[in-house]
């Protein structure tokens, strides 16, 4: 195969999400700092953890790019240089921006490749070549875009063009939804968004009856687009990027594994005929979502991208057991237990590449060596050894058992 | 200060004529997010404008995918000679009408942009062609003041009108109407939710997709005087959902808002009015306490985190400083709750229970237990 394959680009809220994406497969991260990006709630990077994870990106290949997608007000601008400085130092590979007033600062402070942030909306060719005369390298389009219209922007406006293939989607166009702004006084638009969307709405829509609907009329599906690779490739798509700074170590590892190897058995095999496609989707079912739609990846989104249901009523089929913290014939395998499990439950290890470690949990101690039958949250133990097992790795269970 | 406004019939224009207006917006319903003409009709109200002596903007406020935009740049050369002046809000849209037309150009900046580097970049883009800025409805009342002053065109804000809170292309009612609705047919409904304290949203279904509003209207009219006085060009009125005839009124209490009148101006309107962040925007005040800022402070000498803190027993901690932690070290351990505690190691051993001086970055470190330290405290060398 002679295409060019799509960087996948991978959602990193803390440092060790980070590394967890880096080693599952992904080509590059996007982080937060303490300010100027819009998960306010999330952990995001310290300074320290900046340089720290952009090192450890570089060392294996992957690159960085720094949400700096807030609309920011003058106040928050002028505190933006000195950061803008320390990016630059550590070796950002780029920022993402949604603000012509912070893609100003940035071109003018730095030589940092600046990426256009999905919340400026940028939909069409013109748009495009706006932001790249303004000195953007990259688009990351609107979700409302199909494929097709994406890779005539990449053509016709001669820039780079990333596009979300995975995770929660905003209902409204984004940047142009100020629900929270108005409602509970917090700037959607600067990282204070309440998900009013997700709420259930009693609507009066003036019909006969005097019943009214009942609906979450305004929350949208999960966006998925597996099987869409071939499209996103034939279109020439630079990027691929999973929503989803605020979600778990499970989901950020996962993503990452999936979408890489099934870009890279495309690489190799020109086609997507392969029992393994349902694997992967097998996968991707394993991590909390909500239901699946295409979006407006293929078409318009229709009535039948709303996922008119109360949140949390999708449950994930498996859940997160721990991380591998350390493993060694010496140590075993040291798990740090982020869901309780019992004696002889089925553990499967999900490794950086290839198929699941399977273990079923006959021995359990903790890391003094005590017999356990049952494990804690938030504390340590110990497995025997099993070859392939190694540090960052993510343990699951299937829920429920 | 000039008034502005929109029309939709011959007689708004009537009306807008009468009040002395100079200008009017004028929405093709292929352009415009609420516009209501056809071509046709289009094309008759500006002709009737004109004679007026009105000069006539045409809005083209849509957001707009590559498909769709295509058709409309296209569309609009039909109508190039019957208008004067293009108000744009997608940014292709403002890059087309630049390099495509000769129009006079006006920005619609009411999303974000609120910054005065935002705003001089989109002036300075359009080199000499821009002729007005809206600017957003979230600015307070100092930040309008300083950028009208700085600005080299004229800015206009909103005075009266509805508050858009959200804009999607997706049709999110006629999903819920069964058969009784027909694509391109307008659906309003009024929501509510029992997770929001606020009640009766207006939302709206239409070709362009679906808008909700806030349950209150835009009003600065008690503060008319003053934005003219800071040299605002441009108030915009917005009757589309009311009464165009209530312009005379506003008008009136625009030029000179006695506050009897007001109040009775208020009690009369069909909606309850609020004037947002005029006075103050602390939209990003509670965002602090969003963070538990004790985890987020782990700059300088920050070595790790406590991952299990078992009684009588250990502290395990994940070194994640690359410089390690040696057994000299002196610990400050910050519990997740703020209390500090200050900690001499006497035992350091290894996840294979070996006592060692020194345990290495990304590693498992065992300490002695240190009573009232929780799992997820931070340490810091001290
Ligand atoms: S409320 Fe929903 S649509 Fe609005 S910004 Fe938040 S996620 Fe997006």
């Amino acid at each position: 195969m002679s295409q060019v394959l799509p960087e996948i680009l991978a959602p990193a809220g803390s440092l060790d999400k980070l590394k967890v994406a880096v080693l599952y497969g992904a080509n590059a991260v996007y982080v937060g700092g303490q300010k100027f990006g819009l998960r306010t709630a999330a952990d995001n990077f310290t300074l320290d953890e900046l340089r720290e994870g952009v090192a450890f990106a570089h060392e294996r290949g992957a690159q960085v790019y720094v949400v700096l997608n807030s609309f920011l007000h003058d106040k928050d601008l002028l505190e933006l240089p000195e950061f803008v400085l320390f990016l630059e130092e550590i070796k950002v590979n780029a920022v993402i921006v949604s603000d012509l007033g912070v893609v100003k600062t940035v071109a003018r402070l730095s030589n940092i490749p600046i990426h256009i942030s999905t919340q400026a909306s940028t939909l069409n060719v013109e748009a495009a070549k706006f932001w790249k005369s303004i000195g953007a390298t990259r688009v990351v389009v609107g979700r409302e875009l199909s494929v097709k219209e994406a890779g005539k922007i990449k053509r016709e406006a001669n820039i780079e063009v990333e596009m979300f293939i995975h995770g929660s989607m905003c209902m409204a166009y984004s940047g142009h939804c100020v629900i929270s702004n108005f409602t509970q006084g917090r700037d959607s638009n600067r990282g204070g968004c309440a998900h009013s969307c997700r709420f259930e709405y009693s609507l009066d829509m003036g019909l006969d009856t005097e019943e009214k609907k009942k609906a979450f009329f305004m929350s949208s599906k999960d966006l998925e687009g597996l099987r869409i690779l071939p499209e996103f490739i034939n279109e020439g798509i630079d990027s691929l990027k999973i929503e989803g700074r605020m979600k778990s170590h499970l989901y950020t590892g996962t993503m990452s594994k999936i979408y890489t190897e099934a870009l890279r058995y495309y690489h190799e095999h020109g086609n997507f005929l392969s029992d393994d496609l349902l694997y992967w989707e097998s996968e991707l079912k394993k991590v909390s979502h909500r239901t699946y739609t295409n979006a407006s990846l293929i078409e318009k989104a229709g009535a039948e991208s709303i996922f008119n249901e109360r949140e949390n009523s999708t449950e994930a089929e498996w859940q997160m057991v721990g991380t591998v913290i350390e493993a060694s014939p010496n140590c075993g395998i040291v798990i740090e237990v982020r869901n309780a499990f019992n004696q002889g439950a089925e553990l499967e290890i999900l490794p950086f590449k290839g198929q699941v470690i399977n273990i079923i949990a006959n021995e359990i101690t903790d890391i003094m060596m005590k017999p356990l039958t049952r494990t804690k949250p938030s504390t340590l133990i110990k497995l025997p050894y099993k070859a392939g097992v190694e540090s960052m790795q993510l343990v699951r269970q299937k829920a429920n058992s | 200060m000039k008034l502005t406004t929109f029309a939709q019939t011959l007689h708004d224009l009537g009306l807008i004529k009468d009040q002395g207006l100079s200008e009017v917006i004028l929405g093709h319903q292929e352009f415009s997010r609420f516009g209501k003409l056809n071509n046709d009709e289009f094309l008759e109200l500006s002709k009737r404008a004109r004679e007026m002596g009105l000069k006539v903007i045409f809005e083209w406020d849509v957001l707009m995918t590559e498909n769709t935009f295509g058709g409309l740049a296209n569309k609009i050369k039909l109508f190039l000679d019957s208008f004067d002046s293009l108000r744009v809000q997608d940014p292709g849209a403002l890059e087309w009408s630049f390099k495509n037309t000769s129009k006079p150009l006006q920005f619609i900046a009411e999303n974000g942009n609120h910054n005065i580097v935002a705003l001089k970049g989109w002036i300075d883009h359009v080199q000499g062609r821009m002729e007005r800025i809206v600017l957003s409805i979230e600015l307070p009342r100092l930040t309008i003041e300083e950028y009208v002053k700085q600005l080299k065109v004229p800015c206009e804000l909103l005075g009266l009108g509805r508050i858009l809170l959200f804009y999607t292309p997706r049709l999110l009612l006629s999903p819920l109407m069964e058969d009784k609705f027909s694509y391109h047919e307008t659906i309003n409904a009024i929501g509510e939710s029992e997770e929001s304290p606020h009640k009766g949203f207006p939302i709206v279904e239409n070709r362009h997709g679906t808008f909700m509003f806030h349950i209150k209207d835009f009003c600065l009219i008690e503060f008319a005087q003053d934005l003219s006085k800071m040299g605002l060009g441009f108030f915009r009125l917005d009757f589309r959902w009311t009464e165009m005839d209530l312009l005379k009124i506003v008008k009136g209490l625009c030029a000179n808002s006695f506050e009897g009148e007001l109040e009775a101006f208020k009690e009369k309107y069909p909606q309850d009015l609020m004037r947002g962040f005029y006075l103050v925007n602390k939209t990003d005040v509670l965002f602090p306490k969003l963070k538990n800022h004790r985890l987020q402070n782990r700059e300088g000498n920050y070595i790790g985190e406590v991952m299990e803190a078992e009684k009588g027993s250990h502290l395990a901690i994940l070194v994640k400083n690359p410089k390690g932690l040696s057994k000299t070290d002196k610990l400050r351990i910050v519990h997740p709750k703020g209390e500090i505690f200050e900690v001499n190691i006497f035992s350091l051993r290894n996840l294979s229970l070996e006592e060692l001086d020194f345990i290495g970055p990304q590693k498992m470190a065992l300490i002695q237990f240190v009573g009232g330290v929780w799992v997820k405290s931070q340490v810091f060398y001290q």
